[in-house]
């Protein structure tokens, strides 16, 4: 049987063919191929012989040659074999891109509420969470004083003796350096452009503690001190601002006029602050060691902050037992046992225990924001999956099972959130530029504040979640959805089961909505009210500067009381200036200028002999005050109002007189008046001529410590103010200019008008609250969209009902009442779901409301009639449609 | 939806012609392969599609759901081999009947056009 080897030979070679198709397709179809052959050869055999048994295998090889390649070249068809993912990545994009709208519509939504988040996201993961830039961050912890009974300071600076003391400890505490920090005049050579620039005082240990090392070399032990070698460290911004200079180390640079030996720069990006008794952070421009030895420090004296390295791997309980034993010797030694307490707190919760409220607040408003962007999206998608019934009616006819529609909706909405998350990275890393230039200047770690490659892969992976979470929603829907049911409900047009899942939805967000306007109308108030308050003083038209008048250039009081009255006259003369005084303290801004020698001891207490107000009780008596020294004028040019008595006598200079201020009139003169009675600083006796509405010092909406004006001139660095009628920064150069004139070693250092320094201490607050309104107003945005999709396709698939009411006689009012009624259902579901939301947000952000409380009256009900307003505007406009109904014309198309 | 349709239309129609051919073919009953080939050059069509490109099609229309695989059973033609075979779907039936209509509309075009004989009835 010749025929027969010969096919067998055929099919031998057809099989050989089959190589040519992928391995999938030859599992397959492979032994059909190869039959179909063996019956062609079979018949090409019979009717023509060999002749035709060799075309029938050429054509097998050109036939095969072709198709199995494009088999093999068609990923497509081997992933939608395998119901593989790559084919759902394929028809989802296809389908987006055949909807630029709706994706650009979805991404820029997503991208901007999700960049909003992000730039929150950004700033507490930096300033809250990421560790600080130093070797063993954990492990570092200040020491502040708790006075006590002794005074009313609960978190004072440390003495010299203390710092000493600490170092002494040992055990769980490592090691311990002290913090002093001063503005001081810096000249890079003798005879050079003098500036002000603040210099860190420290023991020669910081830079070890802080596991940094500067470029030159750091400290030695011994550099502390008189007797030490006058060296300073530089920070790698003065070294740029002083031209980058590459031989800088060793160079001579004067500081007050003394020499300074240039030896090392701290590395770029290296930031360093000392934490305060109160008030933000202060960096410095340089570092140099102590001058004065710590352990003769007066122990009463409160200036140094206390950084303590413990040892590794010691739990804070143990440090903090560590450092009330010291304090609890410090107490018996120095304050006879009165109760002085020394405790530790971390470095970083230190640092941002001011801003955690706010953070936290801000942070609350940004989950909510996501939670109205993923409402928002789910309901979107399942619009559009909705629209899709009939495609996917005809999908599922195919064959598509459900769990392929389920993959490819769910990829769908997973690549449109990526797409959300990158655009939302983009925008919070302009965001966060912005916000850090626009935030509070006591923002702790704003330098840390960048959105990097990290934080950009979380925005865009939560992008990717937001968006699969949204999409399960529509998906499931899809996929469960029977085929009958589909097939039957796009052939009602547009009915079917999503319209519940799309009403919950929108009362999601409306009840998410409302919980967000309700926290970000508080914090507006909470604003607006800081707005109003009366800091007792008027900041308008005022411009503050500071001039030191160090003793190294003026070693004589009498000197500096002359250039004192001399800067005053020409002040006074200058254009357009209508006033101009003199303080050592400006309010909103205590430390400003940092411990100069007089600020110091700016914080006494003071004593009222004789006062009917006495108890007994010494340290009640005692009470701690703010001294501040005024020169006579200041009270009116600074608009602090003068309640009794008359302000200081200018013809009485160096007289024993002061002011006080309402609180401790009322409190040791409730019934008589004070003027006349004798008040003691120490062992000085001065006479009270006058009582005052205090300025505030610290907050600008509450009181801080009572007041004490004395007469300015034993105050060397005072702080010049000017009122003028016009604007007050257009004064700025002439004073520049006034000051050299007067004495060119002179510098008129961080002039500021007093306006923004009222605007610096209110930044926080603003920036909460226009973030928290920007998320509130974002999420009734989406809640009214939602509103907006459901009452028009309420209004649609309802066209046929509405148009035969008519036709029976009910007027278009009473469809708009009905349709407005579905609306109203909704908004009122939602209102109530979100109740409770309120009550709890508030509670949450209770620590940045000033003056109002989370159940604010005013507050809530005003959020209730706006949410209402826009509300029911986003159902009525659609709702407008059913006016144009006309059921002759509907209901003959049927 | 009416735009949705059209759209879907557009997408699943034409039918590729060899598909067109296998659903004509198993619209008559169940066909192995070879069968079908067999029906289309019955058909006298100019260009009998090669055994790759029908199975690469049958393969595809079984993922579809246009047809579907029979059992095996002996082909009338081969003695005691047996062999694969396809019948149409429901699904396979309407998209078969779509093409026809889109193709009659075409034809009518044509004979309206000039192209074409008119119809004698």
């Amino acid at each position: 049987m010749r025929g027969d080897r010969l096919l067998d030979v055929s099919e031998r070679w057809f099989r050989l063919l089959q190589r040519l198709y992928p391995a999938d397709f030859r599992d397959e179809m492979g032994d059909a191929v190869v039959e179909a052959y063996r019956d062609r050869a079979r018949e090409a055999l019979n009717r023509g012989g060999i002749i035709r048994l060799a075309a029938v295998w050429v054509r097998a090889l050109v036939d095969s040659l072709r198709n199995g390649p494009g088999e093999r070249a068609r990923p497509a068809a081997s992933w939608r074999r395998r119901g593989n993912w790559g084919r759902d990545v394929e028809l989802a994009t296809r389908r987006l891109r055949r909807a630029p709208g709706f994706v650009l519509s979805t991404v820029a939504t997503l991208g901007l509420g999700l960049g909003l988040a992000a730039v929150v996201y950004t700033v507490v993961q930096r300033v809250l969470i990421d560790p600080m830039p130093y070797r063993d961050p954990d492990d570092l912890y200040y020491v502040w004083r708790d006075y006590g009974t002794i005074a009313d300071l609960k978190r004072g600076m440390l003495a010299g003796t203390d710092v000493v003391e600490l170092q002494k400890a040992g055990g769980v505490i490592e090691q311990v350096v002290g913090l002093g920090r001063q503005l001081q005049t810096f000249a890079i050579g003798e005879g050079a452009e003098p500036i002000e620039i603040p210099v860190m005082f420290t023991s020669p240990g910081l830079f070890d503690l802080l596991g940094v090392s500067p470029a030159g070399r750091a400290f030695a032990a011994d550099e502390e001190g008189p007797g030490g070698s006058p060296v300073m460290v530089l920070t790698h911004e003065l070294w740029r601002r002083l031209g980058s200079d590459p031989d800088v180390i060793g160079r001579e640079v004067r500081l007050n006029n003394r020499p300074y030996e240039v030896i090392g720069v701290l590395p770029r990006g290296f930031v360093f602050a000392r934490n305060e008794s109160a008030g933000p952070p202060q960096q410095a421009d340089a570092f140099i060691p102590f001058r004065v030895r710590l352990d003769e420090a007066d122990p009463r004296d409160g200036s140094y902050a206390g950084l303590v390295r413990a040892r590794r791997g010691s739990s804070p309980e143990q440090v903090a037992a560590a450092v009330e034993a010291v304090g609890r010797a410090v107490d018996e030694r120095d304050f006879d046992g009165r109760g002085l307490k020394l405790y530790p707190v971390g470095l970083k919760s230190d640092l941002v225990s001011g801003i955690r409220p706010a953070l936290l607040a801000l942070a609350l408003g940004g989950v909510f924001l996501v939670l109205a962007l993923l409402v928002n999206l789910a309901s979107v998608l399942l619009a559009r999956t909705a629209q899709r019934e009939q495609e996917l009616a005809v999908s599922r006819a195919l064959g598509a099972s459900g769990a392929a529609i389920l993959r490819a909706t769910l990829f769908e909405g997973a690549l449109l959130g990526t797409g959300g998350g990158l655009a939302a990275a983009l925008g919070a890393f302009w965001g966060t530029r912005a916000l850090v230039a626009l935030a509070p200047l006591d923002l702790a770690r704003r330098e840390a504040v960048v959105v990097d490659g990290r934080i950009a892969g979380v925005v865009i992976a939560a992008g990717a979640l937001v968006g699969l979470l949204a999409a399960l929603a529509p998906a499931t829907w899809a996929a469960r959805a029977s085929l009958s049911s589909l097939l039957s409900s796009s052939a009602v047009r547009g009915g079917g089961g999503h319209g519940r899942l799309r009403r919950g939805m929108v009362v999601a967000q409306v009840a998410v909505s409302l919980v967000l306007l309700a926290a970000g109308g508080l914090v507006v108030r909470s604003f607006e009210r800081l707005l109003r308050v009366d800091p007792g003083f008027r900041p308008e038209g005022v411009l503050s500067f500071w001039v030191r008048m160090p003793p190294e250039f003026f070693p004589r009081i009498d000197d500096v009381l002359a250039l004192q009255d001399r800067i005053e006259e020409e002040l006074a003369a200058l254009p357009g200036v209508t006033g101009a005084s003199a303080t050592s303290v400006l309010p909103l801004c205590p430390r400003p200028l940092p411990a100069f020698a007089a600020a110091r001891t700016y914080q006494t207490p003071v004593r009222f002999p004789g006062a009917p107000g006495n108890t007994g009780d010494a340290d009640r008596d005692a009470p701690l005050v703010d001294r501040i020294g005024a020169r006579n004028t200041y009270l009116d040019v600074m608009g602090i109002r003068l309640l009794a008595g008359r302000p200081f006598d200018p013809a009485r200079r160096g007289a024993g007189e002061a002011l006080i201020d309402s609180a401790l009139a009322s409190q040791f003169f409730p019934t008589g008046s004070p003027l006349g009675a004798e008040l003691r600083i120490g062992d000085r006796a001065l006479t009270i001529v006058g009582v005052v509405r205090p300025a505030r010092l610290y907050d600008i909406h509450r009181d801080g410590r009572p007041q004490v004006f004395v007469r300015a001139e034993g105050f060397r660095p005072l702080a010049f103010v000017l009122r003028t009628d016009h604007d007050p920064r257009a004064l700025i150069p002439d004073v520049r200019q006034a000051i050299r004139r007067i004495d060119p070693r002179l510098v008129a250092a961080e002039i500021r008008p007093m306006e923004e320094l009222v605007g610096h201490s209110l930044r926080r607050q603003h920036i909460s609250a226009v973030l928290l309104s920007a998320f509130a107003l974002g999420a009734l945005l989406l809640a009214a969209m939602g509103l907006y999709g459901v009452v028009a396709g309420a209004v649609m698939r309802r066209r046929h009902e509405l148009a035969l009411r008519l036709a029976v006689g009910a007027d278009h009012r009473a469809l708009l009442r009905l349709v407005l009624r579905e609306g109203a259902s909704l908004v009122m579901a939602g209102v109530l779901m979100g109740a409770p939301g309120i009550y709890f947000a508030g509670r949450l952000i209770r620590g940045v409301l000033l003056g109002v409380t989370p159940l604010d009256p005013l507050t809530l009900t005003s959020v209730a009639v706006g949410l209402g307003l826009v509300t029911m505007l986003a159902c009525y406009v659609p709702a407008r449609r059913v006016l144009g109904i006309d059921p002759a014309q509907l209901l003959r198309q049927e | 939806m009416g735009m949705d349709r059209d759209r879907r239309e557009r997408e699943h129609l034409p039918l590729r012609r060899v598909e067109f051919h296998i659903l004509l073919s198993l619209a008559a009953g169940e066909r192995h392969g070879y069968g079908i080939i067999q029906d289309i050059e019955a058909r006298d069509e100019t260009a009998v599609p090669d055994v790759g490109t029908m199975y690469r099609a049958l393969a595809r229309m079984v993922e579809d759901r246009l047809i579907e695989a029979a059992a095996r059973r002996p082909a009338a033609d081969a003695g005691d081999e047996r062999r694969n075979y396809y019948r149409i779907t429901d699904a396979g039936r309407r998209m078969a009947r779509a093409e026809a209509r889109r193709l009659e509309t075409l034809m009518r075009a044509a004979r309206l056009g000039g192209l074409l004989a008119k119809a004698t009835k």
